[in-house]
């Protein structure tokens, strides 16, 4: 690797040990395999870099063999390329790890000793919750009290702040900050914001803002294994919070810890702690959260009360911490045991094999010798290869992207849109469905007949809403109309829903992949649900 | 807003697709205010090659959406998907 050069600086990098970069805020590493601890295990300088700023390599885990194309730049201009590594990667927050040159252990108070995070289970962990609340004062506190990133790095921040004339927020100042030196990066790595706990090794998902991108994380690839909910203790339960915790539980998250948040601000007392998780049953109830699932800590994220440590400002709260309550969250995993779904993507003919659909497995497992079903095409026949990476694999899993070849099955037989199962458990096909949605924006009513495009794994499919059968209260979570004759912003309702042309979509309760979709209409993405139950053709 | 980063997958038309040529044809396709940061390839099968191009665009109206459509409509390219969307 030696020789190369950063093509923005045009500098040569060296070798390094274990040294701060220029501006002492951590490494250049150019090394993939370094896995995160860039200055433990040969990661690099680029001493004469002009720019600020610093790399940790990836902190990877299950890699597989993604290949960087183009030119070789230091990072702060660019990271080693971060694997396609499944949806146990998501939609995230800003980098602070390319900020640290090492990264430490959460609890064990063994800074500088690189961590076993790779030995740990992985998890993608959303931070949730309505604008300005604190949740990217919650991340760059959790990034901050793990140790995954270093004090000076604050503390120049700090200075830069108060120099600025905005000192007091210094975690928000630091992200956007970063935000801001990734962006003028050559390249960006999306899972960027990762810390580990005793028990797991997290990645941070970093949600949007607008709505359209809502489609995006129904149909990706990466999803939120959890999620924290933040809540500002001094304004309650905001629209915003309603439409996040319902789109957590569309994406499929059932745990859900809620940071109470900027306790602070109301005195630390106990009885507005206890209105807003009030407020919040409520708000889970509404959606088909259990409650009881849920676990609720009294923070500031801004001073650090209840996140790693216990606070003396909340004598009345005897539950757990924050990263406690990570560390007790069930260890994700993955839809091996469920029936076999894929959706396809493409399908190809190729010379000396024939017809090669491609795509990402979902759910099961897939095998040569199975016996597969493609619907709604209703086609079906035996897979004679599998292949993953140009390798041929004995069996694939969920997350995988694969073609394979089936005997019997021609190009013009199937299509994008199709989903793959066993032939004993073939994907449901609906005649109609019915399913929770939320609306999320629409210029006027939406009323029965209306027919948008509704988009669902690789399908896209026009849909006719037949009837609108309930609508909910947001407040008590309550059914507050039967039969309603419109739904408009904000609503959440039950809907039925006729596809128009033939589509493959399961319960949510059955096989949660493949039973989220989101709504597009007038080049927006106007709603988003989840298939409660569906009556097959 | 901010921006958002999303990662696509796009997969070309056949095997015989030159992957390089089909890169720079993407890069002048973006519309304006979205940018490539960075593009991965992945073997697939069958002599298959998915390119990964990370693109950002702003975190406003539209989303991913006048990217792909972009994308979709380049020389060679069988299909276009979001994987990845974050914010930076």
């Amino acid at each position: 690797m030696a020789g190369r050069i950063c093509p923005d600086c045009n500098v040569a990098p060296e070798p390094v040990d274990h040294v701060p970069d220029h501006r002492g805020n951590g490494i250049h590493t150019d090394d993939p395999e370094n896995d995160g601890f860039a200055g433990l295990v040969g990661g690099r300088t680029y001493p004469d870099c002009p720019l600020p700023g610093v790399s940790a390599g990836p902190m990877l885990r299950g890699l597989r063999s993604i290949r960087a194309t183009g030119q070789d730049p230091c990072e702060r201009h660019a990271r080693p390329a971060r694997p396609a590594d499944s949806w146990d990667s998501h939609p995230l927050y800003r980098n602070l790890l390319t900020h640290v040159g090492v990264t430490f252990s959460a609890h064990s108070a063994t800074r500088g000793v690189t961590s076993t995070m790779s030995d740990k289970p992985h998890q993608n962990l959303a931070v949730i919750g309505h604008v300005d609340h604190g949740k990217s004062t919650m991340v760059g506190r959790l990034l901050f009290e793990t140790g995954s990133v270093p004090e000076h790095v604050i503390e120049q921040y700090r200075e830069e702040a108060e120099e600025k004339g905005k000192g007091g927020f210094e975690f928000a100042y630091v992200m956007d900050n970063l935000a801001e030196e990734r962006e003028r990066g050559v390249t960006i790595d999306i899972a960027h914001q990762e810390f580990d706990t005793d028990e797991y090794y997290f990645t941070i998902v970093d949600c949007p803002g607008h709505r359209d991108f809502v489609k995006n994380m129904i149909t990706g690839a990466s999803q939120a294994d959890n999620a924290v909910l933040v809540v500002a203790a001094d304004d309650g339960v905001q629209p915003q919070t309603q439409e996040h915790v319902f789109l957590a539980k569309t994406l499929g998250i059932d745990e859900l810890i809620i940071a109470v948040n900027k306790m602070d601000l109301v005195d630390y007392q106990e009885s507005r702690y206890d209105e807003t998780v009030e407020e919040v049953k409520q708000l889970l109830k509404q959606v088909r959260f259990d409650t009881e699932d849920a676990s609720f800590i009294p923070t500031s994220a801004f001073e650090g009360d209840n996140v790693s440590e216990e606070s003396d400002n909340t004598p009345w709260y005897d539950g757990v911490t924050l990263l406690e309550a990570l560390n007790g969250l069930p260890e994700p995993q993955p839809p091996t045991d469920a029936p076999l779904r894929l959706p396809i993507q493409d399908v190809y003919t190729i010379s000396g094999i024939g017809t090669v659909p491609v795509g990402r497995i979902e759910t099961g497992i897939m095998k040569p010798g199975n016996d597969v079903s493609f619907q709604p095409s209703d086609v079906g026949g035996e897979v004679k290869t599998v292949e993953m990476h140009h390798e041929e694999v004995d069996q694939a899993g969920p997350g995988d992207n694969v073609g394979f070849n089936v005997r019997g099955v021609g190009k013009d037989d199937i299509r994008r849109g199709d989903v793959c199962g066993s032939a004993d458990d073939p994907p449901t096909v609906a005649e109609t469905f019915q399913a929770q949605v939320v609306v999320m924006q629409h210029p006027s009513v939406i009323t029965a007949g209306y027919t948008p495009v509704f988009h669902a794994h690789t399908a896209q499919v026009a849909c006719t809403i037949e009837s609108i059968d309930k609508k909910l209260d947001p407040s008590s979570g309550e059914v507050a109309e039967e039969n309603p004759d419109f739904i408009q912003s904000g609503d959440a309702a039950v809907v039925t829903v006729r596809p128009q042309k033939p589509l493959s979509i399961e319960p949510s309760s059955e096989i949660p992949e493949l039973g989220s979709f989101a709504i597009r209409d007038m080049g927006q993405t106007i709603a988003a649900g989840k298939v409660l139950g569906v009556d097959e053709r | 807003m901010g921006k958002v980063a999303a990662k696509l997958k796009v997969m070309p038309k056949s095997p015989d697709v030159d992957l390089d040529a089909l890169q720079e044809r993407l890069e002048a396709s973006l519309p304006e205010g979205a940018h490539i940061k960075g593009t991965q390839r992945d073997d697939v099968a069958f002599g298959l090659v998915a390119l990964f191009p990370t693109v950002t665009v702003p975190d406003d109206a539209g989303g991913t959406e006048a990217v792909e459509e972009a994308f979709a409509g380049v020389e060679d390219v069988e299909s276009v998907q979001v994987e990845e969307v974050g914010r930076i």
